[in-house]
């Protein structure tokens, strides 16, 4: 099965990053998408549909926080799951992005491995995933 | 159990290189700021009382060879804009790493920014940490953790 990826970050090297550990993952990629904040990834999911969706926190002109309380107001993207990929290291904003509804958060630097049993995890995959690295913000 | 800011920030520099940008880099002795380097990134980690600054400078050698790394690129493909978007994200991480340190919810950290500084050479400020780096025995940056008020 292949995923439609959104990838929300405003650095285009980390888009580039994350999209290449996904190929390299094994992560079967349908369509990729990107957007460089929040805003512009609300704009593209009011047209397309994805299954799922990786973003930073620190974004300009609409952030993280912003970007999934506005996704799971939405009734067209409510239940598309998010997993942040992030430098964050205040517990009490990584608390809330789980509140508002994240999937969970892996912290930046990461090794691909992390990222592939993170995802593995929120899209009920079992099969073909090395196991037996620490993934942070899974509530499973 | 005291926070020792320069070994710290040794440890987040090292911890990010080898993960996200495959260089193994070693720290020297010698007084930071007496190599000519190219490029800048930086970014501010900031509460009510008091604001922290993360620069690191690098040469441009040592740029381009972290950024085909990080983008799985070769080197000739590299552009400015993609060693600064790359200097940014080392930044970026550093900074995040050292806030993670802290083990201080208060602190916000900044949005980064990365410029070309033109082959000078730079001194750290008196109230500043400074700290030399290399790669393979070549001279690869520095880096600058400076505290003052907010």
């Amino acid at each position: 099965m292949s995923y439609n990826i959104l990838i929300v970050d405003d650095s285009r090297s980390m888009r580039k990053v994350l999209l290449k550990t996904l190929q390299l993952s094994g992560f079967e990629i349908g369509e990729c998408l990107e957007a460089s904040n929040g805003r512009e990834a609300m704009d593209i999911l009011d047209g397309k549909w994805v299954d799922l969706i990786l973003s930073d926190v620190h974004m300009p002109v609409m952030d993280g926080i912003e970007f999934i309380r506005s996704m799971r107001d939405r009734d067209i993207c409510s239940d598309v799951p998010v997993v942040f990929v992030t430098t964050e290291a205040n517990e009490d904003r990584l608390r809330l992005l789980m509140d508002l509804g994240a999937n969970g958060y892996i912290r930046k630097p990461f090794r691909p491995e992390e990222i592939r049993l993170l995802l593995s995890r929120v899209m009920g995959e079992t099969d073909g995933f090395r196991t037996g690295t620490s993934v942070e913000g899974c509530d499973f | 159990m005291v926070f020792e800011r320069e070994q710290v920030l040794k440890d987040v520099i090292s911890e990010v290189l080898e993960t996200m940008f495959f260089a193994m880099v070693e720290f020297e002795d010698a007084e930071a700021g007496n190599h000519c380097f190219d490029y800048q990134s930086e970014i501010n980690l900031s509460n009510h009382d008091e604001r922290i600054v993360i620069s690191l400078r690098v040469s441009e050698e040592f740029a381009a060879m972290i950024t085909a790394n990080f983008l799985g690129i070769e080197e000739v493909r590299i552009s400015c804009e993609d060693m600064k978007d790359s200097l940014k994200e080392l930044v970026n991480m550093v900074g995040g790493g050292y806030h993670a340190q802290m083990n201080d919810s208060g602190w916000q950290l900044g949005i980064p920014t990365a410029s070309e500084i033109g082959s000078k050479i730079t001194h750290a400020t008196p109230e500043a940490v400074g700290i030399n780096f290399a790669f393979f025995g070549e001279p690869a940056g520095s880096a600058f953790l400076r505290y003052s008020p907010a």
